[in-house]
């Protein structure tokens, strides 16, 4: 009987002793990989034909599912965030679990990179063979902080001028079938009012209701045209100016004259230019590829009619664009080795195939892309390259960028639309900004 | 008197063993309550008042300021306007929401199939999440081709900016509010409206008592601590506003929407600026609680009285 008891008993025993002994089976080293850009699992969870993928969302899933399949040894597991996913990564980073690479706006690199929040990654970049010298410009000027490399640059993006060249042809502005731009503010205005006139519709389409940025953007890259040092100090910003008085004017204007859309927000003001509701939308490099599309398709209001070039330089300053970029960052946290060098190769990969990203409409990050006969192959490419030389971001020691546009786009949108004076909404802007960045620790 | 002395000295020891162990027992009973309200309200509430008067963000590094955070918020327009955004919208949704719940629980307090159902319907809002209700609304609401913007056109009228408006945008918010909240005050009064015994219907009709007679006379006075526990409910509930103006408004415009919650959201999660926030969330505690013990009390004074 006791034998009888026992004898399972020993077995089982030993079959604890053998698996527990035995060491850990070496499965492969697992990622957590964190990103905005949308899920599309129904569409693209399982593919890897990444030439084949379209948008932002397909062509990022379908890059992770083949470095999954190319690399056996590692697992890239994706968490995806609601856009742009910081204050879930705060928390993260403030209850100490942190993914192991994550999306960031370059503009916001500056908070995480002060606090030691994000590691510089000099080391692990140089680990798996990429030189900071193949970034372009923006691309280098938008991860680096005080000489270190703290991200790795996935594009470059810009608001961008998005042309319906059908209705702009209805109103002659076309010539050589190319866009008639305007080259000042009274030009712009002129322009729109002859659009207007022609076409019944508002020249401009415009994301301005629960936009956070949106504004913000327009009047950086005017402000900035404009030669206006206004983060001359990068803790206190000055709007109380001429310059700045003047884009609101100019946008206030433009609004008053029925010359936009109005009370758009981000949804309806993209769906609106698709259906033809207006001559131009300011948005960024993003959009490219879908207008594209429906650009091509038989009884589209962009069918055939469809370009897209940089923001005109509107005032006699300089060409440039406000501009940010995405990239890659690995937080600041324990890791072994193994899981560092298995990041690195996560990080080779996503460079290799800038060109692939590239296809969404944002910037390749890096120069030889730029320079590839088949980057400029691809459509609206040779309009949109000068960027790679007037994209400008803030100074990179502003700190709460996105803060700082939802503030100003705030501001700027009491102000368009009457409910403030612009003298006042510019006060105003200033003081919440300084207010915000004199309380930083 | 010494005799009753040494009778009652162990009876009284007995009592008192004999409820020192009830206590005992009791204590025992509440303790795992206990232990989770006092580490999960009562240690984060006074953390909270401590994170309050530091100038602190999420990772640390904070520095003794005393009041200082306070004084700041009561300088900062744009708290002052989560403020008065906080208060304006209690009182449009708390009134209708105590209201119009009564008014469903009083015509659909009976047996009828259809009343089963409608209360079924009036319910099944309130088990939506936020994110559904506000996408639902946003469709009704906006003016490019939501479903009043349609209606709107299609009578020659133009479309009306609810969302963009700096006078609508709070109205339009607290509709949605009371739209998707009205099932739990009207289950409520339900519950209450069964409990008023049938026997003094009875006997006032039996008296010519008229329906607002029985009404006045019967049904409110016999539901009174309900409608306190709504309203307190309501008002703990409605001044905490945040979801729908996060994913309708954000806020918007010109801060025209942002309820206080909001506000230390963004202050907090967005800034950073943790001890600023906390401070908020103390002056939005103490309004919550001042603004639920004033209705208590004058409750309570009345039916002294």
């Amino acid at each position: 009987m006791i034998r009888w008891l026992l004898g399972p008993a020993v077995v089982a025993a030993a079959l604890v002793a053998v698996t527990g002994c035995k060491p850990a089976s070496r499965g492969p080293v697992q990622i957590t990989l964190q990103r905005f850009f949308g899920a599309c699992d129904a569409e693209f969870g399982s593919s890897t034909d990444v030439p084949a993928a379209e948008g932002e969302c397909g062509i990022i899933t379908t890059l992770i599912n083949k470095f999954n399949a190319d690399n056996p040894d590692i697992r890239v597991k994706v968490n995806i965030v609601y856009w742009p996913g910081y204050d879930q990564l705060s928390a993260e980073l403030a209850a100490g679990h942190p993914p192991d690479l994550v999306t960031m706006h370059e503009s916001v690199i500056s908070d995480y990179s002060q606090r030691h929040l994000i590691m510089p990654l000099d080391a692990v970049l140089a680990s798996v063979g990429v030189d900071p010298a193949g970034f372009t410009r923006a691309a280098r000027e938008g991860v680096t902080r005080d000489g270190s490399v703290y991200a790795l640059p996935f594009d470059t993006w810009a608001p961008l001028w998005h042309v319906n060249l059908n209705l702009m042809r209805a109103a002659g502005l076309v010539r050589d079938g190319a866009p008639v731009l305007p080259h000042s503010a009274e030009e712009l205005l002129q322009q729109a009012r002859q659009f207007t006139r022609a076409t019944g519709k508002p020249y401009l389409i415009q994301s301005i209701v629960n936009d956070p940025a949106a504004s913000a953007r327009n009047l950086f890259t005017c402000l900035m045209q404009q030669n206006s040092d206004f983060f001359a100090d990068p803790r206190r910003i000055r709007l109380q100016t001429p310059e700045a008085r003047r884009v609101l004017q100019l946008f206030k204007q433009i609004r008053d004259e029925g010359l936009t859309t109005r009370d758009q927000d981000y949804t309806a003001a993209t769906a609106a230019f698709l259906n033809g509701q207006g001559g131009v939308y300011i948005v960024g490099t993003w959009m490219i590829g879908t207008y594209e599309q429906a650009s091509l398709q038989t009884g589209s209001p962009l069918a055939g009619g469809y370009t897209v070039v940089p923001f005109p330089q509107l005032y006699s300053g300089r060409d440039v664009t406000y501009a940010d970029g995405h990239s890659w960052v690995i937080p600041t946290a324990k890791r072994s080795a193994q899981k560092t060098a298995a990041i690195a190769r996560l990080l080779r990969f996503l460079r290799d195939n800038d060109f692939q990203w590239s296809r969404t409409g944002h910037l390749p990050a890096y120069q030889d892309v730029i320079d590839s006969a088949r980057w400029r192959a691809l459509p609206h490419r040779t309009e949109v390259a000068r960027l790679v030389d007037t994209a400008a971001p803030l100074p990179a020691g502003v700190q709460r960028q996105f803060t700082i546009q939802q503030i100003i786009s705030e501001e700027m949108e009491s102000a368009i639309t009457g409910q403030k004076p612009i003298d006042s909404a510019l006060a105003d802007a200033e003081r919440r900004v300084n207010d915000l960045l004199f309380n930083l620790l | 008197m010494d005799s009753c002395e040494q009778t009652a000295a162990p009876s009284t020891r007995r009592t008192w063993a004999a409820s020192k162990s009830e206590a005992r027992s009791g204590l025992l009973f509440v303790a795992p309550y206990l232990i989770v309200f006092a580490v999960l309200l009562i240690y984060p509430l006074f953390s909270g008042i401590w994170l309050s008067l530091h100038k602190a963000d999420l990772f640390g590094g904070s520095q003794f300021i005393g009041a200082q955070n306070y004084a700041r918020l009561f300088r900062d327009p744009v708290f002052l306007t989560a403020v008065s955004n906080t208060l304006y919208f209690v009182l449009l949704t708390v009134p209708p929401l105590t209201l119009i719940g009564l008014g469903l629980a009083l015509a659909l307090n009976n047996r009828s199939r259809w009343s089963a159902l409608l209360r079924g319907l009036f319910f099944s809002s309130s088990v939506l999440s936020v994110t559904i209700v506000t996408l639902i609304w946003r469709m009704v609401l906006i003016p490019d081709g939501g479903l009043i913007a349609n209606l709107l056109t299609s009578i020659g009228r133009s479309p009306v900016a609810f969302l963009s408006d700096a006078h609508l945008a709070l109205p339009a918010i607290a509709f949605t509010t009371i739209w998707w909240c009205i099932g739990l005050p009207m289950m409520l009064f339900l519950a209450a409206l069964q409990q008023v015994p049938r026997d003094l219907y009875e006997a006032a009709r039996l008296d010519n008592a008229g329906r607002w007679r029985m009404l006045a006379s019967i049904t409110l006075p016999s539901i009174r601590h309900t409608a306190l526990v709504v309203v307190v409910i309501e008002l703990i509930l409605q001044f905490q506003l945040f979801g729908q103006a996060q994913i309708m408004t954000l806020g918007g415009p010109n801060n025209a929407s942002l309820p206080m919650v909001l506000f230390i959201y963004q202050v907090g999660f967005q800034r950073w600026d943790i001890g600023y926030a906390a401070a908020a969330s103390e002056i939005l505690f103490g309004m919550i609680l001042i603004a639920a013990m004033t209705q208590y009390f004058a409750a309570r004074g009345r039916e002294s009285r």
